[in-house]
């Protein structure tokens, strides 16, 4: 797919993009910046399936923040702020989102040059006070309990129930995003799958299709089957963990060990396909690495193990009144504020957001091959768990479908040693998350100056923050995983 | 000089029995549980020695301790101990035990919530946020689920004509048949045995009503109120909350004991012997209950303490129709 570019004068942004994004069918990518003297705006229109990126020159560091009209937009200003150091004024609640008071002030990562001075603000953070007869605070993290990234979450608490949650982010900050600037394309592909582990054959697919369009090439029939089936079977193994996980939360050992089992045939699957249980090193710029052919039969009937190993396994979980008790009306997100927050993948789709990327960008087989938009009214815990549960079946259902049209052909095409000159690509993924984003740019020489990556954990931290209000403390957990987010994705 | 030679004898066996049973049963407890629960998700589970070695482990490590922590936290956790060895020895949660003096059931009721204020107080000094809504959580439960525990001890009370454990616990050949033998007697043990037994998972926090598993802060209960003890003092913590369990499960498989006695004749070692594999029976049936249970929501439980309380309710006016009070 190719990225349009449209610019717009910075005085002039907000009042062309407002009209735009109230429309349906448009949505907000991503705001980033290039070098620091521009901000760009992607806008991807899902009626006409484009993505447009707005330019708006910057003559200084500040600018007028979209958020107040567009609530999306006030994640995307503070990663801004601390990456560009460009400073959005009327922001709601401005803080810095990934360098946290250990980075020095004048520490400002992608600009292209050297700031000449610190923009005389100090890095400090100081967590929204909630002040009220019997509110408390419960500080949660960086380091938590169990093997997860880290992430700090700072609970107000009116006895059980929780008032306020602000999370706070960047503890696994590793700046991705220069780095794969510094490196020559051909090994970029690595850094772009272990940017993210769990989701490495979206970050995969992502980085290749966007790579693909800036050279403008397509890839073979065949290699957008392999490429699907690797992301479907990414999207079954993450599905069953989180399905999994959740039940571990309410405190069902017997599925959640059932779950972890069958991750494990999920794993296997991608292994026979890959060569490595989570899918490392086999989508590529161009196609895939070789050819799996011969493991296609084996792994169409693991597909098909799998899906009537499932079915009494998720009916026996779903059919539980307890289950039920405890997700039904709990870590609510109404419709409303999951579009303007932006909410993607499963926990928009649970609220009623008709949005799948895998419906309008291309990537794999899709557009082309259309899946049933998997979507619930409730946004609690247990439309996230439906919605997760109908992808499941429609993605084992897929895998068997692809590997059974497999086309013969070339499993990868030859691409030029160099990236063009000033030129700019994008992939847009369905990512077992959600919309998973990759922009590149490049200077007149053909290297890459800057390479943005949109998780589908930026939309959907704030979506936690809103659904565990007014729920039991002891909720937040079964909701922190019905979202199932990335620190990694997050802080790059 | 022979029967006192005997006597003697008798006694420190009973003794030593007593003594060692306190020391091995909690931590074999925890280790049935555990395995019970990992075969049901196809693990092998820990060692059968497992809860041992981790007591001796927590002995060998260095302590850390707060520094807005008084000396209450170490403080509680000796007390708590020391309560709920105090408690073994009153309780009738064994058929074999030394001698002991009568023990109200009102003054067992209350020692309970004694070891309790231990451990609560223990929480509230760590001056942890964990700590203090643990603590909080932990009033909750013990308030509903005293009515249940006291209301069953009370149904026996009633039953037997007595307020002294001693004398309820003392098998019905004992005391001579009548009213406390036959169906109608087993009846009365079965209930108030199953009421004890639910209400030991609230007051032990276990599931439904909390996840002993759980590496999960904001959701624990009994586990966030002993997040900041280590070394030795959680040790201590660990073992006092072990024997309590035992003691709630001893308690409610000696009611079972009891209401087969009260159908068949069966001599003291069988007693003896039932009543340590009614203890490992219990163990076993909580792994699999734990292994399928779904954690209840907080604003459930007491829905769920409802039907302890009723089921106890039931015993006592089922008693007071059978027994007749002579209190």
């Amino acid at each position: 797919m190719k990225l349009e570019r449209d610019s717009v004068k910075l005085e002039e942004r907000i009042d062309t993009l407002r009209p735009l994004l109230h429309q349906t069918g448009n949505r907000l990518g991503l705001i980033s910046s290039i070098d620091g003297k521009q901000l760009i705006s992607l806008l991807l229109n899902t009626a006409e399936n484009r993505a447009v990126c707005w330019e708006s020159p910057l003559q200084t560091n500040r600018y007028h923040s979209l958020a107040p009209v567009i609530s999306q937009a006030h994640w995307f200003e503070r990663t801004l702020w601390d990456m560009f150091g460009l400073e959005p004024e009327n922001h709601p609640r401005l803080k810095h989102n990934l360098l946290h008071e250990a980075y020095s002030i004048d520490l400002i990562p992608l600009l292209a040059e050297e700031p000449v001075s610190s923009n005389g603000k100090s890095r400090e953070y100081s967590p929204m006070a909630v002040k009220g007869d019997g509110i408390y605070e419960i500080p949660v993290g960086p380091i938590h309990a169990g093997i997860i990234e880290p992430g700090h979450f700072r609970f107000s608490c009116l006895g059980e129930v929780i008032f306020n949650l602000e999370i706070r982010l960047g503890y696994v900050h590793r700046g991705v995003e220069k780095r794969m600037c510094e490196l020559p394309w051909g090994k970029m592909r690595f850094l772009a799958e272990a940017a993210a582990s769990d989701s490495a054959a979206a970050y995969a697919l992502a980085h290749s299709i966007a790579v693909e369009s800036c050279f403008d090439v397509a890839v073979s029939y065949k290699a957008d089957f392999l490429r699907t089936i690797s992301l479907e079977v990414e999207r079954i193994a993450m599905h069953i963990n989180d399905l999994g996980g959740m039940a571990g939360d309410i405190g069902f050992l017997a599925i959640s060990s059932t779950m972890g089992r069958l991750r494990g045939v999920a794993l296997s699957m991608a292994e026979q396909l890959t060569g490595s249980r989570l899918q490392r090193g086999f989508i590529c710029p161009g196609g895939v690495v070789f050819d799996p052919s011969e493991k296609l039969p084996s792994i169409k009937a693991s597909a098909n193990w799998l899906r009537k190993e499932l079915k009494p396994v998720i009916s026996f979980f779903m059919s539980n009144e307890v289950v039920r008790d405890r997700m039904e009306n709990v870590g609510k997100v109404s419709p409303r504020l999951a579009a303007d927050f932006g909410l993607v993948g499963p926990a928009g789709r649970a609220s009623d957001q008709k949005y799948d990327a895998r419906h309008h960008f291309v990537h794999g087989v899709y557009p082309r091959v259309r899946v049933p938009i998997a979507m619930e009214v409730g946004g609690d815990v247990l439309s996230r768990a439906k919605v997760r549960i109908a992808e499941l079946e429609s993605s084992l259902f897929l895998v068997e479908q692809l590997i059974d049209g497999l086309p013969e052909g070339e499993t990868c095409i030859r691409l030029p040693d160099a990236l063009p000159n000033n030129a700019s690509g994008i992939g847009i993924v369905e990512s077992h998350r959600g919309e998973l984003i990759h922009l590149i740019f490049t200077d007149s020489q053909g290297q890459c100056c800057r390479y943005a990556i949109k998780d589908a954990s930026v939309n959907n931290w704030t979506g936690l923050a809103i659904a565990v209000r007014n729920n039991l403390v002891s909720d937040f957990p079964l909701c922190n995983k019905s979202f199932g987010l990335s620190y990694s994705g997050h802080d790059l | 000089m022979n029967d006192i030679n005997t006597d003697v004898l008798r006694s420190c066996s009973h003794w030593i029995l007593f003594v060692s049973s306190i020391a091995i049963l909690p931590p074999v407890c925890l280790t049935l549980i555990r395995k019970t629960k990992a075969r049901l998700q196809s693990r092998i589970g820990p060692p059968l020695l497992q809860p041992f070695y981790d007591l001796i482990k927590l002995c060998r490590k260095s302590e850390t301790v707060s520094s807005t922590m008084s000396g209450m936290f170490r403080l509680a956790s000796v007390a708590g101990l020391a309560t709920i060895i105090l408690l073994a020895w009153l309780t009738p949660w064994l058929s074999y035990k030394p001698w002991s003096p009568s023990a109200d059931l009102f003054l067992i009721i209350y020692l309970f919530a004694l070891a309790r204020v231990f451990s609560l107080l223990g929480a509230l000094d760590s001056g942890s946020a964990f700590g203090a809504f643990g603590a909080s959580r932990e009033v909750t439960l013990g308030l509903l689920v005293e009515p249940a525990l006291m209301l069953g001890l009370v149904a026996l009370g009633l039953f037997c004509g007595s307020s002294d454990l001693r004398m309820i616990f003392s098998y019905p050949q004992t005391i001579g048949g009548g009213a406390a033998a036959g169906a109608g007697a087993a009846g009365i043990w079965l209930l108030v045995g199953i009421a004890i037994l639910l209400a030991s998972l609230i007051e032990l926090s276990r599931m439904p009503v909390d996840d002993p598993t759980t590496h999960l802060e904001l959701t624990m209960v009994h586990e966030a109120m002993v997040l900041e003890a280590s070394g030795r003092n959680l040790a201590l913590i660990e073992f006092a909350h072990a024997l309590r369990m035992s003691i709630f499960f001893g308690l409610s498989a000696q009611c079972f004991v009891h209401a087969l006695a009260s159908v068949c004749r069966i001599n003291t070692l069988t007693q003896g012997i039932l009543s340590v594999v009614g203890i490992f029976g219990i163990a076993i049936f909580v792994g699999v209950l734990e292994s399928l249970a779904v954690k209840l929501q907080w604003r459930k439980v007491p829905e769920f303490v409802a039907y302890v309380v009723s089921m106890s309710l039931l015993a006592a006016f089922v008693a007071a129709g059978n027994g007749g009070i002579k209190l």
